[in-house]
C-alpha cells in the first residue's frame, strides 16, 4: 500500500454546468487532503469547506455513488448549488483517484 | 418574500474614474453589505479599470487558472472576487464591467438560472438597440450568433444580491491565452476548439467607441427601469472599501485562498 502522499488531479465538466476540479493526495489508501475548485457557484461559499471535509478520509476505493452520498450528507439542506452537483464532484474525484491508480500500476514491474 | 419589480426601486448610478482591481473587489463587497443593510439604494455601478487584471472566481484554484509568471511578465494583477464563476481577463478599455446590487426581493421565487437571465434582460435590450441580436445562454453567459459577449456572476448576502458582468469590448485573445489556463475538459461540451474563438467582442459587432456603448446601456437601464439617479461613492463607503481592499483583497491569503 502507498504510504507516501501521492498528489492527483481530476477534472469534470458537468454537461450544461460548470467545471469541477479536484486536487487531492492519497496516503494509506485514503484521501489524505483534498481541494475542490472550479468556476461553479455555491451559496453560501463556506459550503465548499464542507464538501472538502466530507471527502477527506474516504477510501480510494470509494465508488462514485459513495462519494456523492458523502458530499450530499455533508451539505446543509439550504445550500444552493449552481453548475455543480454532488455527482459531478464525485466523478471528478474518481478521475483523480484513477490517475493515482494508473501511476501505481506503471510503477509496478 | 414578495417579488419586487425594477420600477419599485429608485436606482442609483455610480460611474467614477478608473479604480484599481482590488478596490473594485472591495467595492462590490461593501456595496452588497450596504444594500443588505438598507443604507445604500439599489445601484448600477459601471467599472473603469486603472490597470490590467485577471479576476478569478471565488472557488477557482489560482494555480489551475492562472499562469502566474505570464501574468507578472505582462504586469497583470491577479485578484479574486467574492462571486463564483470563471476567470476574466481585463485590460482597461477592453471590457465593459458593471455590478447591479439589489434587494433580493427583485429575484424572489426565481431559480438561480432564472435570476441570472432576469438581471440582464436590460442588457439584451440595450444590445438589440445597437443592432446585436444577443440572448442569454444558461447558466451565465450573454451570447450572440458570432460568439460569447459576456459572463455574469452573482453572490447573495442576507437580503441583497450582487450581479456583476464583464462584457468583452475588445480583446487581446493571444495575451488572454498566455495568462489564463483553459483546459480541454472545460471546453468539452462547448463544441468549440479554443477559448479565443468562443468570444466575440462588442467592438467588432457594433463599430462604436466603448464610451458610446456604455452610454447607450445606461440610457436603456434608465428608460426600462423608471429612472437612474446619478450618485457618487460616499467618503465613508470609499474609506471602508479601501481598508477592505488593503486588508483582504490585496492579500496573498485571499488571492491564493484556493492555491
Amino acid at each position: 500500500m502507498n504510504t507516501t502522499n501521492t498528489p492527483a488531479h481530476g477534472e469534470y465538466k458537468i454537461p450544461g454546468g460548470k467545471l469541477v476540479v479536484v486536487d487531492l493526495s492519497v496516503a494509506d489508501g485514503r484521501i489524505a487532503a483534498v481541494q475542490v475548485s472550479g468556476d461553479f457557484f455555491l451559496e453560501p461559499a463556506s459550503a465548499l469547506d464542507d464538501i472538502d471535509a466530507a471527502l477527506k478520509g474516504l477510501p480510494v476505493s470509494a465508488s462514485q455513488e459513495h462519494l456523492a452520498t458523502a458530499v450530499t450528507a455533508a451539505l446543509d439542506p439550504d445550500t444552493q448549488m449552481f453548475g455543480i452537483s454532488a455527482e459531478g464532484v464525485a466523478l471528478a474525484v474518481r478521475r483523480a483517484l484513477a490517475s493515482v491508480a494508473s501511476e501505481d500500476q506503471e510503477a509496478t514491474p | 418574500m414578495n417579488r419586487s419589480q425594477w420600477q419599485d426601486h429608485r436606482w442609483h448610478l455610480i460611474h467614477t474614474q478608473a479604480q484599481s482591481p482590488v478596490l473594485h473587489m472591495a467595492l462590490d463587497d461593501v456595496m452588497l453589505d450596504d444594500v443588505a443593510n438598507g443604507v445604500r439604494p439599489p445601484t448600477l455601478r459601471i467599472w473603469e479599470w486603472a490597470g490590467p487584471a485577471v479576476v478569478m472566481g471565488r472557488f477557482q484554484s489560482l494555480r489551475n487558472e492562472v499562469d502566474a509568471q505570464a501574468a507578472q511578465d505582462h504586469g497583470i494583477e491577479v485578484v479574486r472576487r467574492i462571486s463564483g464563476g470563471g476567470a476574466m481577463f481585463i485590460e482597461p478599455g477592453n471590457t465593459i464591467t458593471y455590478s447591479i446590487v439589489a434587494p433580493v426581493s427583485l429575484v424572489a421565487g426565481m431559480t438561480f438560472e432564472q435570476a441570472y437571465e432576469f438581471m440582464d434582460q436590460w442588457v439584451i435590450q440595450a444590445l438589440a438597440g445597437l443592432g446585436i441580436k444577443a440572448w442569454y445562454q444558461p447558466l451565465n453567459d450573454i451570447t450572440s450568433e458570432a460568439g460569447k459577449i459576456a459572463g455574469a456572476a452573482q453572490a447573495r448576502r442576507r437580503g441583497a444580491v450582487l450581479h456583476h458582468v464583464t462584457m468583452a469590448y475588445d480583446i487581446d485573445a493571444a495575451k488572454m491565452l498566455q495568462v489564463l489556463r483553459v483546459g480541454r475538459e472545460k471546453l468539452s461540451d462547448k463544441g468549440t476548439a479554443s477559448a479565443a474563438k468562443r468570444v466575440d467582442p462588442l467592438r467588432s459587432q457594433t463599430g462604436l467607441p466603448r464610451a458610446q456603448v456604455i452610454k447607450h446601456m445606461i440610457e436603456t437601464f434608465r428608460q426600462r427601469h423608471g429612472g437612474l439617479v446619478a450618485d457618487t461613492l460616499g467618503a465613508d463607503e470609499l474609506a471602508r472599501a479601501q481598508t477592505l481592499a488593503r486588508e483582504r483583497f490585496a492579500t496573498p491569503e485571499w488571492t491564493a485562498l484556493l492555491p
